[in-house]
């Protein structure tokens, strides 16, 4: 549920549901002021008459506009375009699911810095009045907004043309919160553009495509603690720490963390692509002497980077496995497993599928389970083919 | 959202900005402590989750992006140790080279083997606890104990999110069904409790043996202790966020077996058997509880309190040695915590320290090497900063209040410098503000029934660096908050710093 709407004469004010309302006084003149839209387009056109050209004879509709508060101290959209002289109805939504408060002011261009310490210059004063200095560099303020609290704010652009800073002056956001109302002058590219954050155009692609390069990070359809590395030659995989077995994989880019790492972790990172093969969810592969039963009790020990590839080390029924994952050289991936010592046969299932086609070089096949007797083999490697259906092979 | 309202109220009514005048402000400091920002790592985000001092004397820090670096310094320069990890929030620099970091998944010790520079070894020494996927889950530490065992406060779930469709470890059937945490999350939030541990040990401090593994509880009723470190007695101190059941930044002194005041991990007790603690009265809960042995009051102390370390016993540090330093996040400012017991419960004093716009906020891990501290910053998209400061003591004594204990009839202040006969006769300068704060489900409180209470007296004592503030009517259950900012010494000088606030848990 949506707080309640700010808009119009604001009869509600945040602070009267505390139990005292004693901190409310300061509804008072000075935030009447800027608080009423008419006087409001009253400054804008005595600017704009100072040194403006004539404003437009055949005024525009009113242009609704969208602006989120979002987590990791962002404003959505970071830009926006406007007409000299337009009118903008703002829809303010705290969206930020952090309960961060947040407001929005609108500064004279190239006053972004002067706001923001203006705010914090308002000392004890500052809460308030919601954080938003006087004087004549603010063109525009919100209330403060309560998370999930909307508030609609009409705004007549001024007539010179400029870029108009719009910033958060809630202590400790200003430095990092804030975007640029772009009045009548050309956009550069984003990430080009010194008027937003410095991150607001910055991706971060995990490895920033070293090969090979493994990463912890919350990614999609694994489990919390899961791993994901990104294979010399472009192939990519996801190991499952909580469950000790591969959970997918994919060729390509690596996994863009841009979400995750903006904020505090609340966004997983993002594939770049779908996986070509992907595990039973459910269906552990590994079993040491008795085949078939529960999934076996496995505890992840670690893992080490061999030229930066890890092999990952979990013990299984008390069996110690050394688990490395590499890309094969006739395409897809190889895993190559090391059992120093296992006290019975080991069995693997391995489902064919559309997805990948499974081969080995020790073992025996039967129905997509392939056997390896004991002691036949200190250590082995079976290889995963990308299959008919996956999207690598597809044109 | 009802929930929030009640907490923004109190961040507004309650927010400081203490940033005005910088350079005066700065100049005043750096007569007694330099502080500098120490150079970065190029191309590494500069969000510090761990900070600690090898035994060659180097730096190490843990990064938001989940590198592991090390500074020289000497030079200034900076290596990448180890990369990979999830968003690191501590690290310990062992005596045989290897660094044990915790990140969100378990707690890693990282080896050198091959001797090349570089961590090739990923060991996993402890990840025996529940991950729901939420993000708020995050997992501080570890502190060495003096028993050579580690210490980590394992953060609860936040109901600013449900949970991941796959979990790591068991799921207490305790509270709302798992399956409408996936459909029927916006209608089952709030019942989920603002702050939620659904999987083991959420809102624990959890005791790890290195040698074995093993992880054993300690104690509960955490919510999100980014805090947790040993001071110089030995004794155990976890910080906690103001929030549900927070009515501001508290600090504990940790109870073994205790419950320490947020309801959510009490499902996780054995033999639980009281059904879901988010039912209980707030009298059930008084009676299970250890309360808190420093209240920090929001806003003019803490909004969001950090590592907790000890100031050595150095000339340089002079008075301050030994003593317990906390960071903060949301202002640049350090806390000093001065602790007793009194009839069985801990009790003391936070000091604002070094409060000046050249620390800059954020200020989340920290490390002494010789005399100089090292403080990492960061802000997860909360509120704080980026990078190291390093901040050096001139070796000059500011005047400051050294400690603060209750006597029979009030508070004895030791300060660093004898006390102006002058200052003691305004009794005014001397004014506590006296309040509680409410122990409920609402996110944070105000402060109840705050009064302000002015000594009877105030008797020097000690060569005039000592004095005893006498109040008639001294109670237990308070928070005395004193804004010393008019007490002169003899010399002449203000306080550098002059806000010290004392937990009244029971009368001397």
């Amino acid at each position: 549920m949506k707080g309640t709407s700010l808009s119009g004469n604001r009869r509600e004010c945040p602070s009267q549901r505390l139990a005292s309302a004693a901190r409310c006084p300061a509804f008072s003149a000075t935030r009447m002021k800027l608080l009423i839209p008419a006087s409001l387009v009253a400054i804008g056109s005595a600017l704009a008459l100072a040194q403006a050209p004539e404003p437009s004879q055949t005024p525009k509709p009113p242009r609704a506009i969208k602006l989120a508060m979002r987590d990791g101290l962002r404003f959505d959209p970071p830009r926006i375009a406007a007409q000299p002289g337009e009118t903008l109805v703002f829809t303010l939504d705290n969206a930020d699911s952090t309960h961060q408060p947040h407001n929005f002011i609108i500064a004279r261009p190239g006053k972004r810095d002067a706001v923001v310490q203006q705010a914090l210059a308002l000392g004890e004063r500052g809460p308030s009045s919601e954080f938003a200095p006087e004087g004549e560099d603010v063109l525009l303020h919100s209330a403060l907004l309560a998370p999930e609290q909307t508030q609609k704010l009409t705004f007549r652009v001024p007539d010179e043309p400029g870029i108009y800073p719009y910033v958060c002056t809630f202590p400790g956001h200003g430095a990092a919160m804030y975007g640029a109302l772009y009045v009548g002058v050309p956009m550069p590219a984003l990430d080009a553009d010194p008027h937003v954050p410095p991150a607001t155009a910055q991706r971060y692609i995990v490895g920033e495509g070293r090969r090979p390069f493994t990463q912890r990070m919350f990614v999609p359809d694994a489990g919390p603690a899961a791993i994901v590395v990104a294979l010399e030659g472009g192939q990519n995989f996801c190991w499952d720490a909580g469950q000790c077995r591969l959970r997918y994989v994919w060729s390509g880019a690596f996994i863009d963390a841009t979400d995750h790492w903006k904020g505090n972790g609340k966004d997983l990172a993002k594939l770049p692509a779908r996986p070509w093969w992907t595990a039973p969810r459910d269906a552990f592969p590994l079993r040491i002497g008795d085949v078939g039963g529960p999934a076996p009790a496995v505890k992840f020990l670690g893992y080490r980077l061999h030229k930066g590839l890890p092999e990952f080390h979990y013990r299984l029924e008390g069996v110690e496995v050394f688990e490395k994952i590499d890309a094969a050289p006739e395409g897809g991936i190889s895993l190559t497993f090391r059992i120093p010592n296992p006290p019975g046969a080991i069995h693997l299932a391995l489902p064919a599928s559309d997805q990948g086609e499974w081969s080995s070089s020790v073992g025996t096949w039967t129905a997509g389970a392939l056997t390896i007797p004991p002691g036949s083999a200190p250590s082995f490697t079976i290889t995963l083919k990308p299959g008919a259906s996956s999207p690598s092979t597809k044109k | 959202m009802k929930a929030c309202i009640p907490s923004f109220a109190l961040l507004v009514a309650l927010a400081m900005p203490l940033f005005a005048a910088p350079t005066d402000r700065d100049a005043k400091v750096a007569d007694f402590f330099s502080i500098s920002e120490a150079p970065m790592p190029v191309g590494v985000d500069p969000q510090i989750g761990g900070i600690d001092t090898t035994p060659d004397g180097k730096i190490v820090a843990v990064f938001h992006h989940g590198q592991v670096a090390l500074l020289d310094p000497q030079t200034g320069a900076w290596t990448i140790f180890a990369e990979g990890l999830h968003e690191p929030l501590g690290v310990l620099a062992e005596k045989d080279g290897t660094f044990l970091v915790m990140q969100r998944a378990e707690l890693t010790r990282l080896r050198d083997a091959d001797a090349d520079g570089v961590a090739d070894h990923y060991e996993t020494v402890w990840d025996d606890f529940g991950m729901s996927g939420n993000y708020h889950e995050f997992a501080f530490g570890p502190a060495r104990g003096p028993n050579g065992k580690l210490y980590v406060a394992l953060n609860v779930a936040s109901n600013g999110d449900s949970i991941r469709p796959e979990i790591r470890g068991e799921w207490s059937p305790i509270g709302v069904p798992r399956e409408k945490f996936y459909t029927h999350w916006k209608q089952i939030a709030k019942q989920a409790g603002r702050m939620y541990s659904r999987v083991p040990w959420r809102g624990w401090v959890m005791e790890i043996d290195p040698a074995t593994g093993r992880g054993a509880p300690v104690a509960c009723g955490f919510r999100s202790p980014d805090g947790i470190g040993f001071d110089a007695a030995g004794r155990l101190l976890v910080d906690d966020n103001q929030g549900d059941w927070r009515g501001t930044n508290e600090l504990f002194v940790v109870k073994h077996g205790g419950f320490h005041g947020h309801p959510a991990s009490l499902v996780w007790r054995q033999g639980w058997n009281l059904g879901d603690p988010l039912h209980l009265t707030v009298d059930q809960l008084n009676q299970l509880r250890t309360p808190p042995a420093v209240y920090f009051p929001y806003g003019r102390y803490s909004n969001s309190p950090t590592q907790i370390v000890v100031i050595p016993k150095s000339p340089a540090w002079g008075p301050f040695g030994g003593q317990t330093l906390v960071g903060e996040m949301n202002s640049a400012r350090l806390l000093r915590v001065m602790l007793e017991e009194v009839h069985g419960l801990w009790q003391g004093a936070c000091a604002t320290f070094l409060e000046t716009p050249a620390l800059k906020p954020g200020l989340h891990r920290m490390t002494f090497t010789g005399d100089t501290l090292w403080i990492g910053r960061t802000h997860l998209s909360w509120a704080g900063h980026e990078g190291i400061a390093r901040v050096a003591p001139t070796g000059r004594v500011p005047f400051a209040v050294v400690d603060m204990k209750l006597t029979e009839r009030g508070f004895r202040l030791e300060f660093s410098h004898p006390v102006s006969s002058v200052s003691l006769e305004n009794l005014a300068h001397w004014t506590a503000q006296r309040f509680s704060y409410h122990y409920h489900a609402a996110y944070g409180s105000p402060e109840v029934d705050r009064k302000a209470v002015v000594p009877s007296e105030a008797v020097l004592a000690n060569g005039g660096s000592s004095v005893e503030l006498v109040f008639p009517d001294l109670k237990a259950g308070v928070v005395y908050d004193f804004d010393l900012a008019k007490i002169e010494a003899e010399s002449g000088a203000k306080l550098l710093d002059h806000r010290i606030a004392y937990t009244v848990n029971r009368l001397k």
